[in-house]
């Protein structure tokens, strides 16, 4: 018997089915959940909310849809009685396969229909970023891989108990778990990948691989379980063992069966993407390693290619420094956890090390002893597929042809325990990379390009100074400016180009510094003369220090420029987005209280209006701006719950959230910016907000509590918060 | 093709005994009729020709090899109609047809399902879909399944049920001239259908087989044992065992089988009927 006709026929005789075509159009229909009722990421990017979300939705309906369809065709055939005349014409192992088969191609054929039926929709809707290789590998991995694992699972559990009912239940309670219990648990959430989001304007191989691979370690596993329930089969009147015990006496079954389960639990455990970081965050025994006494830093060096096709990074580093100790001493580096290291040296000669099998803050500890030579010069060489630590929110090391970042021990051994030498611990870094990437040091380094080769790549060199140091690089767009009396280098992803251009971003960069630097003052982290700004791969928030500062791209999102709370227009939802530099990263405000209005929003649309007021005039201003918080606040304290808060109690969790979210919204987007013209108007007029918010900017910060506080602000004023009552 | 049943005994996990120490030789081309009244072992007996089950003692064989051994050629040259049977009614019939043709991986299936079609009759119907079939139809889908690729051994398991009078004619004469090049066993309830064409008969009874031999056999067997008589009423002699009560002007005349026939009781030529009737009543003993 050729499985491979027999394969033909039966997917005939199932696309011949009219529940088979109401599954394939359930699942075409199925992303639509994803762009409503059923969520998966926490991004606000295009991709996240049109590619991740739909396919993920679709994953999870399509792939209970084929179980469903896998157990009603199953069950069929044996209830209808159809298998007494199969069986009698071939091994019903055989038709097993070939139904696996014919479910597995219609399976395909669904993922193709999907892909096809949403593409128009998807590529007009995300626009300008739209990507056509990140939306297939989406549906893809995320949808398409969900479909034989839901196959395969159904098909055991009906071939271990012959039983709908109870197939189903099994079905049903591993979904669940997947979508509950196990939602946080990236290597368990079979149905659901973890996928928090994806980045528009850089590449997602990162998390894409993640989820890919623990989607291949689950179709081991359920591959095994299903070659398991297969030998199960019912043959010659036997029950479940008794089958196994014949179907078995062909020794490469089992033997299949269990290679595949040994497969998953190999790949379970040597997953190469999250290390194992001590989970909890108050340890720090890293940071409590003693100095070396006598043992002082010279410099350092690092030879650096990453390998932006496979994702990994090999390196070599050299390290000097002064011994005078007169003895051997122990060195501490903190490396990558995916990295193994080699070919240690000190002064030419191989020296011991070890590398911890415990691991904290997302590196391990290597320990290198150093001979007593008064000057020694440590060699290293490292390789390996940097690893992450938080499973929830994967991608941030990705490392692609588009776009790359090299945190301190995943772009070079970190030195933990020798003190710094007269120059502090200055450093050289050396790094390959395509030549269509720009590299970018993190600080006020800049990098220069040493050498171009033959192969299309390039070497690039910075001199940097400290024990770590953070590098991006990618397909970059530079602009350089000059605002606010320092210059300017602001970074952009190519693939938003058309949306910066579209918004003005380079003009409205230097409105914002030009205008906040002389209203409240220059950027604590700008370095004297000179500012990057870098806009970043998606990664839950920016940050800033030495001379740079990191720009979300979650900020600039074509989506996010059309919101209308943040500004009149898109350039100005994006001078919204560069604003939050002085409020909300240049002063930090405290995780917002839902009830309050108080937030670095408020004072962000606040500056926003102020800046569209100096750019196209008051009456731009006022209508665009005040205006609308008006007639927002007015619905407000119409709105029926906000009245009788009591009923919003009432409802299910689902809808008081969202009501909730979107009063919250409400408070700190046009309520809070309300309140601070009113207190503008009681303290004088603009200039003396002005005078205000400059000395709360500038003030003296509590290393404790640095967060600006209503009160602050409500003090600095003089005022109180029954003043600014709208009411 | 030769299948031959040596002690074969069928015991299911329950206890229940279906098979006890059964004893065939099975050789085409013939016709062999199975006969016997419910839970006597012939669905069980067939469910064992064509490795549904396997027998708890005893052995099978196809050609002097054991069946498992030669399963796969062996279902590779079957045709099987079971008793209780379903199709896909999503299919038409020609569409259900080729599915089981590549069941049974047969090269030219396209002439092999229309000389099914034809040969029961269901032309006509080719293209409709099995969900709008008759019941009749329904068996004959299934009967054409069976003749499909021309196999070397055709089991059938009440065939016929759900036929008219005539189309069981028919395939009572389809199945004796497929048996002149192949070995047929069916097995069935109604005695007509194998009195005319089986040249052998089996008789199951309780798990043993009562009977092997020529229809002519059996019924010599039971003359003398076979009588007529009208009911009065009163009381019935012991091991008198009515088969037949039909109303007339002068009664109810009475047909029954007796190892000894009272006196009442009117001699009566034995039908294969009577025969197989005496026979399993347990007064007779092939």
């Amino acid at each position: 018997m050729n499985v491979l006709t027999l394969t033909a026929r039966e997917l005939g005789r199932l696309l011949r089915g009219r529940l088979t075509w109401l599954v394939l159009a359930l699942t075409a229909l199925s992303p639509a959940a994803g762009l409503t009722v059923l969520r998966f990421t926490a991004s606000e990017t295009m991709l996240s909310r049109c590619v991740a979300d739909p396919a993920l939705a679709a994953g999870v309906l399509g792939g209970l849809l084929f179980a469903l369809l896998t157990l009603w065709d199953s069950a069929r055939a044996s209830k209808s009685r159809v298998e007494v005349l199969t069986d009698a014409a071939v091994s019903p192992l055989t038709a097993a396969l070939a139904r696996l088969a014919a479910l597995l191609v219609t399976a395909a054929l669904a993922l193709v229909l999907t892909t096809l039926a949403w593409l128009p929709w998807t590529a007009y809707t995300v626009g300008a970023v739209f990507d056509g290789l990140d939306y297939l590998l989406a549906y893809g991995i995320l949808m398409g891989l969900a479909l034989p694992l839901c196959i395969l699972l159904a098909g055991a559990a009906w071939q271990f108990t012959r039983r709908f009912d109870l197939s189903l239940v099994l079905v049903a309670v591993l979904a669940a778990l997947s979508l509950t219990v196990w939602r946080g648990e990236w290597q368990l959430c079979w149905l659901n990948p973890c996928v928090w989001a994806l980045s528009d304007d850089f590449s997602n191989f990162r998390v894409l691989r993640s989820a890919a691979y623990m989607r291949l370690t689950w179709l081991l596993g359920l591959a095994g379980v299903w070659a398991l329930s297969w030998l199960c089969i019912r043959r010659y009147g036997k029950g479940p063992l008794g089958s196994l015990a014949r179907s078995a006496r062909r020794v490469y079954r089992p033997l299949l069966a269990l290679a595949l389960l040994l497969c998953c639990g190999w790949s379970y455990a040597a997953q190469p993407f999250i290390d194992r970081s001590n989970p909890d965050l108050t340890v720090m025994s890293f940071f409590e390693i003693p100095y070396l006494e006598g043992v002082t830093f010279v410099s350092r060096t690092a030879q650096v290619f990453p390998d932006t096709k496979a994702g990994t990074v090999s390196g070599r580093a050299s390290f000097r420094f002064e011994n005078t100790s007169g003895q051997e001493q122990k060195v501490a580096f903190g490396v990558n956890p995916g990295y193994t290291v080699s070919d240690v040296r000190a002064n030419g000669v191989d020296v011991p090390f070890t590398v911890s099998a415990y691991q904290e803050y997302n590196e391990a500890l290597l320990e290198v002893t150093i001979p007593a030579d008064g000057e020694v010069e440590l060699t290293m060489a490292y390789r390996g597929y940097p690893q992450e630590s938080i499973p929830t929110m994967q991608g941030g090391k990705e490392l692609s042809a588009e776009y790359l970042c090299l945190e301190n021990s995943a772009l070079s051994p970190r030195l933990m325990n020798v003190l710094p030498g007269e120059d502090g611990y200055p450093a050289a870094i050396e790094i390959t990379l395509p030549e269509a990437m720009t590299v970018i040091p993190f600080g006020s380094s800049e990098a220069e390009i040493i050498a171009e080769h033959d192969n299309g790549t390039r070497t690039w060199r910075y001199e940097d100074n400290g024990t770590g140091g953070i590098l991006y690089a990618g397909d970059y767009v530079r602009e350089d400016m000059e605002a606010g009396g320092i210059h300017i280098q602001f970074y952009y992803g190519r693939k938003h180009q058309a949306v910066m251009e579209a918004v003005g971003a380079a003009d409205a960069v230097q409105a914002v510094v030009d205008y906040c630097t002389q209203h409240y003052g220059p950027l604590s982290f700008g370095a004297g003369e000179s500012l990057k700004l870098i806009q970043s791969r998606v990664a839950g928030g920016g940050y800033a220090a030495d001379g740079a500062s990191l720009l979300d791209e979650a900020g600039f999102t074509i989506a996010n420029l059309a919101d209308g709370a943040k500004g009149a227009a898109a350039g100005e939802v994006f001078i919204h987005e560069l604003v939050h530099q002085w409020w909300g990263l240049g002063n930090m405000f405290d995780t917002a209280d839902p009830s309050s209005p108080w937030s670095a929003e408020g004072l962000t649309v606040y500056t926003t209006y102020r800046i569209a007021k100096e750019l196209y005039g008051e009456d731009y201003a006022v209508e665009n701006y005040v205006d609308q918080w008006r007639a927002a606040v007015d619905d407000y304290y119409l709105n029926f719950y906000v009245r009788c808060p009591e009923y919003l109690d009432a409802l299910p969790e689902a809808e008081r959230l969202a009501i909730s979210n979107a009063l919250s919204g409400m408070r700190q987007y046009s309520e809070m910016p309300l309140k601070i013209l009113k207190a503008q108007e009681l303290v004088g007029g603009e200039e003396a907000m002005d005078e205000i918010l400059k000395g709360l900017f500038t003030r003296e910060l509590d290393p404790m509590y640095p967060y600006l506080t209503y009160q602050e602000f409500l003090d600095a004023c003089g005022l109180t918060e029954e003043d600014l009552s709208l009411d | 093709m030769q299948i031959s049943l040596q002690e074969l005994t069928m015991t299911y996990p329950s206890g229940k005994r279906a098979l006890q120490g059964v004893n065939l030789e099975l050789d085409s081309p013939s016709l062999v009729g199975l006969l016997g009244p419910n839970g006597a072992g012939k669905s069980t007996l067939m469910k064992l020709l064509v490795a549904g089950l396997l027998p708890t003692g005893g052995a099978v064989r196809v050609d002097g090899e054991p069946l498992l051994r030669r399963e796969r050629a062996l279902k590779a040259r079957l045709g099987y109609l079971p008793q209780d049977f379903g199709l896909y009614d999503e299919l038409t019939v020609t569409e259900f047809l080729d599915y089981m043709a590549a069941l049974k991986g047969l090269q030219d299936s396209r002439a092999a399902i229309q000389s099914a079609i034809e040969e029961v009759h269901l032309e006509e119907k080719a293209r409709a879909k099995i969900r709008t079939l008759s019941g009749g139809q329904r068996q004959r889908v299934g009967i054409a399944q069976a003749l499909l690729g021309e196999p070397e051994l055709l089991i059938f398991d009440e065939p016929t049920v759900g036929l008219d009078p005539e189309e069981r004619i028919h395939f009572r004469n389809l199945f004796s001239r497929l048996a002149q090049r192949r070995l047929v066993l069916l097995s069935t309830h109604i005695i007509e259908d194998v009195q005319s064409v089986c040249s052998r008969l089996l008789v199951l009874h309780r798990g043993k087989l009562r009977f092997d031999g020529p229809p002519e056999e059996l019924i010599r067997a039971a003359e003398g044992h076979v009588g007529t008589f009208d009911e009065t009423g009163g009381e019935r002699e012991e091991g008198l065992h009515i088969t037949a009560r039909v109303n007339t002007a002068r009664g109810v005349a009475c047909r029954a089988v007796a190892e000894a026939l009272p006196p009442y009781v009117q001699p009566a030529e034995p039908t294969l009927e009577d025969a197989y009737l005496y026979l399993i009543s347990g007064e007779g003993e092939a």
